[in-house]
This record gives structure tokens, sequence and C-alpha cells, in this order.
């Protein structure tokens, strides 16, 4: 047995295995529910882990199925592969058990957890895509599992923000496959392979430069390109860790991978250079960011603050991505990891300020800190990082990007990534200061607080404090050879070295 | 490993011992007021080994050359003097531990970026100091304190953000070299060597209190506890300067427009600073204002050597002799205000007021004074100086008369009502810091730069003429403080002063657009409101970019989107020509 062609295939079999097991659960079987999903998150994390580390020796790992004449199903652990799937993995274990605490003693629990792993099968399988068309299935089926995911509380409210989700999704889906087929059919669905197979399709630049328009636009929807982000503030009254593990690994990260896939793997950065999708490309990502941030100065609600965050964060990778040049990619790519640590953070601590304190707005923050100082001290430095505030993820993904568009010529680009680390701290910084330094306005909700004890359950705690600490590793380690920024230095090396 | 590494490590262990548990609290807040000691240790020793810190960050290197070590002197003594002074005055246990933990913070910023050999390690300090330092300004809670916090928070945050521009700019300018020796070259030859200058200018001129960038200065440093006072006047400020120093292509260019401007704003702030300062009614509030007057001539030196290439050298060595000798008289004069509060007793009160005229003289530039030194060294520069209508050293004895109006200012309004209170007097550790910082200045005074870590400027022999010339600036600064006292002059200025009007027209806008929104002026279309009521927000009127934000939503949007974006693609791809 070649160990090679089953690894992929063992990611992705995991977490169907624990989805379908789960279905099968009757909904007072906590404790082997709660069993089953830890499990098959460690076990997926080990598995992920495993390729990284045998790649790095130089085992390939790739799983190919014939599917139709002259189309195979292609899963593959490259670089960039990795890059996608370590995050997911991680983040997958740390939202897994941010739920089972989260979701105690509410109803449904076995359809939540089932589509939540099958949610997570899905974005493996758009991390491991190996062509086009295989990416394509992955991201349709992605849209189909979550969707009971945002619909789960089953309010009015959900399901209108599910409604939205499904028509955004599917029409940009349509798009992405409709530009899938063209390309199919004019010269095959070829491997992703670094450099881009189209670069030497001999395809005429009117074909390239159309189906990169529609490529590009469906997965726009995704990555909440503006104006293509309206289901992304909507989709936030899902509950928290639903929404921690969209704007952090999920559907968004979705989009911009799907975007980095295209530019890189099938168009090649060169070519997409050549025909001059780039700049165009740059622009709409700048005014996303700028946008996105501008929106989420205005919001009161947290989780719709934190979400047009995600907006405009999202952006700076296809932002990297459009920009041609080594440090851009290392920009956008790095930015893909330390945007999902840093808002997954985010997320946790809104969930946990709403179901401890019933605390769902900025203006109700004030003096929280004093009432539960490890949520917010994870808060506050998510956000620093989110603002750029050395030695945190988001500095690091922030000079990248700007050493990289001054390296292009592009220096506007510097312009904007300061006036949104300025909209960033304008939006951050006074929600971190009412609730440090301001006097709580009336008693707490919720349960009353017993001195000694945790301010809220260890099961939302403490992936709360793991991935505020990733986020500051991922900042102060970045130099170290296994950092997020280290995976992303090995993976453009590879798009730039041919 | 090089001992360099305990310079910033000291306080960030500490602050980690604050803050995890009662127990290492206690050691914490223990070692808290010595957490510089190990930088006032490597300063005074001298010659280090450079430190490269691989792992960290993006790879940093810590470093000891001259400049760094003079800084490195002053910033640690002055941070000590504040700590055990500190220890003594946040009385209440339960707000020393927040204190001591956002004090050591700071002391890591600081220290950091003196020791950092490399752009990014120094923003890394620069940025940790600037944050951290918020919790010092706010500590006392007061609705003062709130306001200086937020116009602090807001200055410091633009100039992060025009910081870490020209750190871009100038850091891909030299091919991506973070190392601080090449910046200063790399800048002068950069394309956009003007932008880059004008960037940092505004990036560390907020922290340097410079003209027009000082407005949140006389809020802040005055409603921040007093040892916190003291070491954001005494040191803190001078990390702008440093900034300057370590960044501006000194020596590397000419820039002469940019060095006459620099010069300008200075010799201004020197003078109106002073003036503004006079025109306090708090004490704190004039020496805040003392501390831009005398940035102000830092500052002149800065723009001389950024003019003149041949004098960069002298006006480095110029800048961070004024920069120690500064530190350690407002360190002094800061804490003394503590003292002076504390000490109840008529005689103790002469006392105090006695010590405190020792630093107070030193910064008018009295002769045998640091203030005396370090003038002396800014006269030198006069033959770089570029053309004035008034010269140089005209200007600064104009300076100097200002500087004693100030602090006469000063004195009187630490004279005034001994609390009876306080008959017992102050503690050890409450004015020994002072008296160290006070003999320390008095030191420099007597033996010249070298105690600062700066060499000592050749041939300043006190001549007739010299001691005329710093006393007479003095006598002259006295002598109208006496005769506005007789003639009852009452000018006052609101501290802040120009940012009084911007705030208010800041304030008018805010609660306009709060007054429209509750009027619910901002309409929204009906249809498009309740189709997306509760999804987009709960207040539909409460959102001034909501309209715009339903309107870029439609879905004839994305599919316009698709259209005009497909557009936009063809055109740049016919732009680049060639099929």
């Amino acid at each position: 047995m070649d160990i090679g062609y089953w690894m992929p295939l063992l990611v992705l079999l995991t977490s169907l295995t624990t989805g379908v097991m789960i279905f099968t659960l009757r909904e007072d079987q906590v404790r082997l529910r709660t069993a089953l999903n830890v499990t098959g998150a460690v076990v997926m994390l080990v598995l992920v882990w495993t390729i990284v580390w045998a790649n790095a020796r130089g085992v390939r790992f790739e799983t190919r199925i014939g599917f139709l004449p002259g189309l195979d199903l292609v899963l593959r652990a490259d670089y960039l592969a990795m890059l996608f799937g370590t995050l997911s993995a991680v983040l997958w274990l740390a939202t897994t058990v941010y739920a089972v605490g989260y979701l105690e003693g509410s109803p449904h629990r076995s359809r939540f957890f089932a589509f939540f792993s099958l949610c997570v099968m899905a974005t493996m399988g758009i991390a491991l895509a190996g062509n086009l068309l295989t990416f394509v299935l992955f991201y349709e089926l992605l849209t189909v599992v979550t969707f009971p995911l945002i619909m789960h509380r089953g309010t009015r409210a959900s399901a209108a923000a599910g409604r939205v989700y499904l028509v955004y999704t599917l029409s940009g889906g349509l798009l992405v496959l409709a530009g899938a087929v063209w390309l199919h059919v004019l010269v095959g669905t070829g491997d992703f392979t670094t450099g881009g197979y189209l670069s030497a399709s001999g395809l005429s630049r009117g074909h390239l430069v159309a189906v990169f328009a529609l490529l590009v636009t469906g997965l726009g929807v995704k990555a909440a390109i503006v104006p293509l982000h309206g289901w992304l503030p909507a989709a936030m009254v899902a509950p928290a860790p639903v929404s921690a593990l969209l704007h952090a690994v999920a559907v968004v990260k979705a989009g911009a991978f799907g975007i980095i896939r295209v530019v890189y793997d099938v168009f090649g950065i060169r070519t997409a250079d050549d025909i001059g999708v780039l700049t165009p490309l740059a622009v709409a990502a700048a005014v996303t960011i700028l946008w996105g941030s501008l929106r989420a100065l205005l919001q009161d609600d947290l989780k719709r603050r934190l979400a047009y965050s995600t907006v405009s964060q999202l952006s700076y990778i296809t932002l990297g991505v459009a920009t041609f040049g080594p440090l851009s990619t290392v920009g956008g790519l790095v930015h893909l990891i330390h945007q999902g640590i840093m808002k997954v953070t985010l997320f946790f601590c809104a969930g946990l300020l709403a179901e401890t304190l019933s605390v769902k707005r900025v203006s109700e923050m004030a003096g929280v800190g004093r009432r539960m100082p490890v949520t917010m001290v994870a808060f506050t430095t998510a956000a620093l990082g989110m603002i750029g505030v050395p030695p945190l993820a988001g500095f690091v993904s922030k000079w990248y990007l700007g050493l990289g568009g001054i390296e292009a010529g592009d220096t506007w680009i510097v312009a904007v990534l300061v006036a949104s680390s300025l909209l960033n701290a304008a939006y951050f910084l006074p929600i971190v200061r009412t609730a440090w330094f301001d006097e709580p306005r009336e008693p707490w909700a919720g349960r009353p607080f017993e001195r000694g004890a945790p301010e809220a359950s260890w099961w939302l705690l403490a992936p709360t404090v793991l991935t505020a600490a990733l986020a500051v590793g991922a900042g102060v380690l970045a130099a170290v050879d296994i950092s997020p920024l280290g995976l992303a230095l090995r993976a453009a090396r590879g798009v730039f070295v041919q | 490993m090089s001992a360099l590494v305990m310079v910033p490590l000291a306080p960030v262990v500490v602050a980690l011992l604050l803050v995890l548990g009662a127990r290492s609290r206690a050691v914490g807040l223990f070692l808290a007021p010595w957490a510089a000691l190990p930088a006032l240790v490597v300063a005074s020793v001298g010659a280090v080994e450079p430190q490269r810190v691989a792992w960290l960050l993006l790879g940093t290197e810590l470093q000891m050359d001259p400049l760094g070590r003079a800084f490195l002197l002053f910033t640690a003594l002055v941070w000590t003097a504040s700590g055990v002074f500190a220890r003594s005055y946040v009385t209440e246990e339960h707000r020393r531990a927040g204190y001591f933990l956002f004090h050591c913070l700071t002391l890591a910023g600081n220290l950091t970026l003196i020791v950092a050999a490399d752009a990014v390690t120094f923003y890394l300090g620069f940025a940790l100091m600037t944050f951290a330092a918020y919790g010092l300004v706010v500590h006392a809670g007061s609705p003062a304190s709130r306001r200086a916090g937020r116009v602090y928070l807001a200055m410091s945050v633009l100039a992060e953000g025009a910081l870490i521009a020209a750190l871009l700019l100038a850091v891909a300018a030299a091919d991506g070299d973070a190392a601080l020796s090449a910046m200063p070259a790399a800048i002068a030859a950069a394309p956009a060597r003007d932008l880059i200058v004008g960037l940092l200018l505004v990036g560390f001129g907020v922290k340097a209190g410079a003209l027009p960038l000082h407005v949140w200065l006389p809020l802040a440093h005055p409603v921040a506890p007093t040892p916190a006072s003291a070491v954001l006047s005494g040191c803190m400020i001078k990390a702008g300067l440093l900034g300057w120093l370590r960044f501006l292509p000194l020596g590397e260019a000419a820039l002469g427009g940019w060095g006459a401007a620099l010069v300008a704003t200075g010799l201004a702030a020197s003078l109106l600073a002073a003036l503004a300062g006079a025109a306090q009614d708090d004490a704190k509030t004039t020496l805040a204002y003392s501390s831009i007057s005398q940035m102000g001539l830092m500052i002149v030196a800065v723009g001389i050597g950024l003019g003149a290439p041949a004098a960069a050298g002298a006006a480095v060595a110029t800048s961070a002799a004024y920069a120690g000798h500064h530190a350690l008289a407002k360190g002094a004069l800061f804490l003394g205000v503590g003292v002076a509060d504390a000490s109840g007793g008529k005689r103790m009160r002469r006392l105090v007021l006695l010590g405190l005229s020792l630093p107070a003289l030193a910064l008018a530039g009295a002769p045998f004074s640091s203030g005396m030194m370090a003038k002396n060294r800014l006269k030198d520069l006069e033959a770089f100086a570029p053309a004035m209508p008034v010269p140089l050293d005209t200007l600064l004895l104009v300076a100097a008369v200002g500087t004693t109006l100030v602090l006469a200012r000063f004195v009187v309004l630490v004279a005034v009502k001994p609390d009876p209170a306080h008959r017992r007097g102050p503690r050890v550790a409450l004015w020994l810091p002072a008296a160290v910082l006070i003999a320390a200045g008095v030191a420099v005074g007597l033996l010249g730069a070298g105690p600062l870590g700066v060499a000592a400027a050749p041939g300043h022999p006190v001549t007739s003429s010299v001691f005329l010339a710093s006393s007479a600036p003095i006598v002259l600064g006295l002598l109208i403080a006496w005769l506005a006292t007789l003639a009852r002059v009452r000018v006052r200025i609101p501290p802040g002063d120009v940012l009084v009007l911007v705030e208010s027209e800041v304030d008018g806008w805010a609660s306009s657009v709060a007054a429209r929104r509750a009027l619910g002026s901002e309409r929204v279309d009906e249809r498009l409101a309740s189709r997306w009521y509760g999804i987009y927000t709960d207040e539909p009127v409460a959102d001034p970019l909501l309209r715009w934000e339903l309107w870029l939503t439609r879905w004839e949007m994305a599919a316009l989107l698709l259209v005009v974006f497909t557009g936009v693609l063809y055109f740049f791809n016919s732009l680049l020509g060639a099929p």
C-alpha cells in the first residue's frame, strides 16, 4: 500500500467518518459525541502534521481517482495545500472544543456537529484539491454543508440570513463552475502547477481574461470582495463557533484560497501579470479593505463589527496575491493563517461575552476586563495583532505586504495598509479601552461571579487562550522555520523559483 | 550571550511576574522599581557585544553604540529614580500592581528601542512604549486623564501610521536590509526621500512634542501620576529624538529645506511654549510646556545637522548631550513636585525649593550648570545654521529668558500653600530619587558631558563673557517675572493651547452627527431597509454609511460588477498590448 496515495484520502475520510457517525447518535449521547468530535479533530491534526513532516523530507502525497474520461479527481498535498490544511486542522480542534462548551444543553447538537465535521471535510478537500474541478466540487459541497450551520438556531433572522447566504454563494459557485468548465472545454483540466498550467496552453489573451473574470468574481463572493460581501455580515446570526469557523477557516478562506490557486496555479503569476489582470484585482482588494474597515467603524454590535473587519482583513490576502513579487506573495499567504488565528480568537471572545454576561454590543462592554480578564486579554491580543502592532502576527503580514507593494512599484499599497491600520485602530482600540479602563455601567447579567472560580467554562476559555497564544507565537517566533511565516516563505519560493 | 539581552528582558520578566498570580505578584512588586537597573549597569560599564536574536520576530539584533549608550544612561537612571519614587507614591496596594505593570511594559519598550540595531526592533520598542504608556496616562481615572488619554492615543496612533510607512519605504530603499546603520544612507538615496523624511518628522514628532504636534503633551504629562510624568517628560519624549537621530539622513545628504523648517519650528517651539508655560496655573503643566520648549532647542540641533552634513556629527552629539541634561533636570523637577506636595513644614518647603532651583537654573543655562554645557554646544553649531533674519545666538538668549520665565512660574506654583497634613515631611524613598537626579545634573555641570556618555566638546572655559552671557537672560527673566507680578499681569492659556480650537470643532461635529442620527434624518430606502432589517442593522437610521451599503449589496450591483470588472480587465489587457 502506498502511503503517499492514501494519506490525502485518509484526511478527508477522518472528518467524513466523524460526521456520519455523529449523525447516527441520539441527542443525549453527549459523552460519546464529544469523544468522537475530539478524537476526529486530534486524528486530523496528527495526519496533517505527518504530511507536513514527511513533505519536508521529500515524500509526495497524491491521490488520483478517475472521474470522467480525461478528468481525474486529484488530491495533493503541496505547500499551499498544507498551508491551508494546517490552519484548518489546528483551528478545527480549537473550534470543536469551543463548540462543545458553547452548545452545552442546547437542542440539535448531533445535527450541528455532524455538519460541522462535514464542513471541515469540505474545507480539507478545498485545501488538498489538485485541479480546478476537484476544487469546485468541494467548494460547492462547502456551501451545502455550511447552510444548516448558519440556520442552526432556526429563528426568523437566521432563516433570512441562511437564504441570503445561499443566494450569494450558489450564484458565486455557478460562476466558478462556468469558468472551470470553459477551461476544461478549451484546454482540458490540468493539475494545479506552480507557474500555472495555462501559461503554456496557448490560449488567446481574450479567453484568458474572460475566464479570469468569471473565476475571480465567483470566488470573490466567498472571499467577500465588495460589493459581493453582503452575505457575510448577515451570516453572523449563526452561533459563535460557526461564525468563528466561517470567518477564520471555512467559507471566506475557501474564497481567498481559491483566488490564490487561480492566480498562482491555474494562470501562473507571470501570465496573470502579462495579461494585466492583477492591478484591477489589487484595486478591488484595496477598496474592500477600506470599505470594510469604514463599515466596521460604524457598528455597535460586536459580532457585526468583527464581521466587517473580516471583510477588510480577508482582502489583505487578495491584495498580496494580486501584487506581483515574492514579498507580497509571502504577505498574502501568511495572512491566510494570521487572519485565521486572530479572527477566530476575536469571535471566541465575542461568544464568551455573549454567553457569560449577555454582552453583545460594544457599548455594553465598559469594565468587562475586570469581570472576564482572561477573555479580554485574548481579545486585546488579537485586536492589537489585527491593527498590526509588533510583535504580533498581524504586523508580520503587514510588513511583508508593505515591502512587497513597494517592491512591485505600487507604493500606494503602503498608503492603503496604513489607512487600514488606522481604521483598525479606530474600531478596535475603543473596545479595548472601554473594557479595561471604564467602570461597568450596571451589574452584569448572567450567573453571579464566584471568587476563585474561572470566569467561564474551560471548554470555552482554553481554545480562546490557545488561539491567542498562537497569534502571539506567530509573530514573536516568525523567524523560526516552522512558523506560519516559514511555511509561507517555503510556499512563495515555489511560486517564484521555476 | 551578551549582557545586552538583560536590558529589555528584565522589565518584561517583572511585568510577567506581576500578572501571573498573587505570589509572583509580590515578587514582581518588590523587583519592579529596579527593573531598569540591568540597563543602568550595562550602560555604565560601557562596551558590550552586539547580540543577534535570530528567532525573535523577523530576526532582531541588539547593540549599544555610543549614541545608544548616552541615551541608555540617562533613560535607565531616570526610570530607576521614577520606580523607587513610585513605590512610595502609588500608595493604594491594589493599584500598585497595575501601575507597575504599565511602568515595566513602557520601560521595556523604551529600552528596546534604545538598544535596537534594526528598524523592526526599534519599531517594536517604540510601539510597545507608546501603547503601554497609555496605561500610565490614564492611571488616575479622572475625566482630565481620560481626555488626555484620548488625545494621546489618537495622536500616537496617527504617528505610528506615519512611522510604519516611513520604515517600510526606508527598508525597501535599503533593499530589504533593516539594519539601523543602513537607514540614513538608504533614505538619502531613496527616490521617495522627501516623503520618507516628512513621514519620519511626523512619526517621531508627536512623541518629541514638536510644534504643532505637541498638543497632547501638556494634557498627558501633568495628569499622569508624578513618577510617570517624570519618565514621560524625561525619557519617552527623547525616544522621538533618538528616532530622528537614528533614521534621518544626517551627514548623508544636505536637506537644506527640511533643515531650515526644523530649525524654524524648533525655535518657534522654544519661544512660544515657554510663554504658554508661563501662562499656566498648574505646576506640572508648566513643566510640560517647558519640555516642549527645551525639545525645540534639540530640534534646532537636528535641523542644523540635516541641513549641513559637515555639522551632522556635532549636531548628533549636541542633541544627545542636551537630551541627557534635560532628562536629569526635568525628571528631578517632576519628582520634586511630588516631594514638595509631601513637605508640609515651612522650613522643609524652603529646602525643597532650594533643591529644585538647581535643575531649574540648569534648564535656564546658568553658569557651571549642565544647561550651560548643553547650550554652549548648541551655540557651536551656529556657523552651520541656515540663514536667519536674527542670529541664532540672539534667539537662544531670548529662549533662555523664556525658560527662566516658565521656571519662575513653576517655582511660584510649587511654593504656594504647604499642606499642614504633611508636616512630617516626605519619606526618604520619595526625596532621595529626586536628590540623586539633581546630584547627577550638578555633576554633569561640573564635569562636562562625559558622565552623560557623550564626548566632551573642545574648549569652553567659563570666561567672564560666557558667564555674563549665560546669567544675563536669567536675570532678565526674573526681572520680567517680578515686574509681571507687580503689574498683576494675568494671561492664561488653556493646557493644550491650539488643541482647544480643534477639539471643540471635532466635538461639535460629532454631536451634530449624533443629533442628526437621533432625528433620523439619514433616511434609507424603506423597501431595502425592511428587507435587510435585523440582518444588517437593528437601527437603520444610526448608520450614515448604511444607505451606501444597501445600495452596494443589491444583486444588480453584483451583476454590474461582473460586467464592469470584465471590462476593466479587458481594458488593462489592451493597455499591455500585443495579443
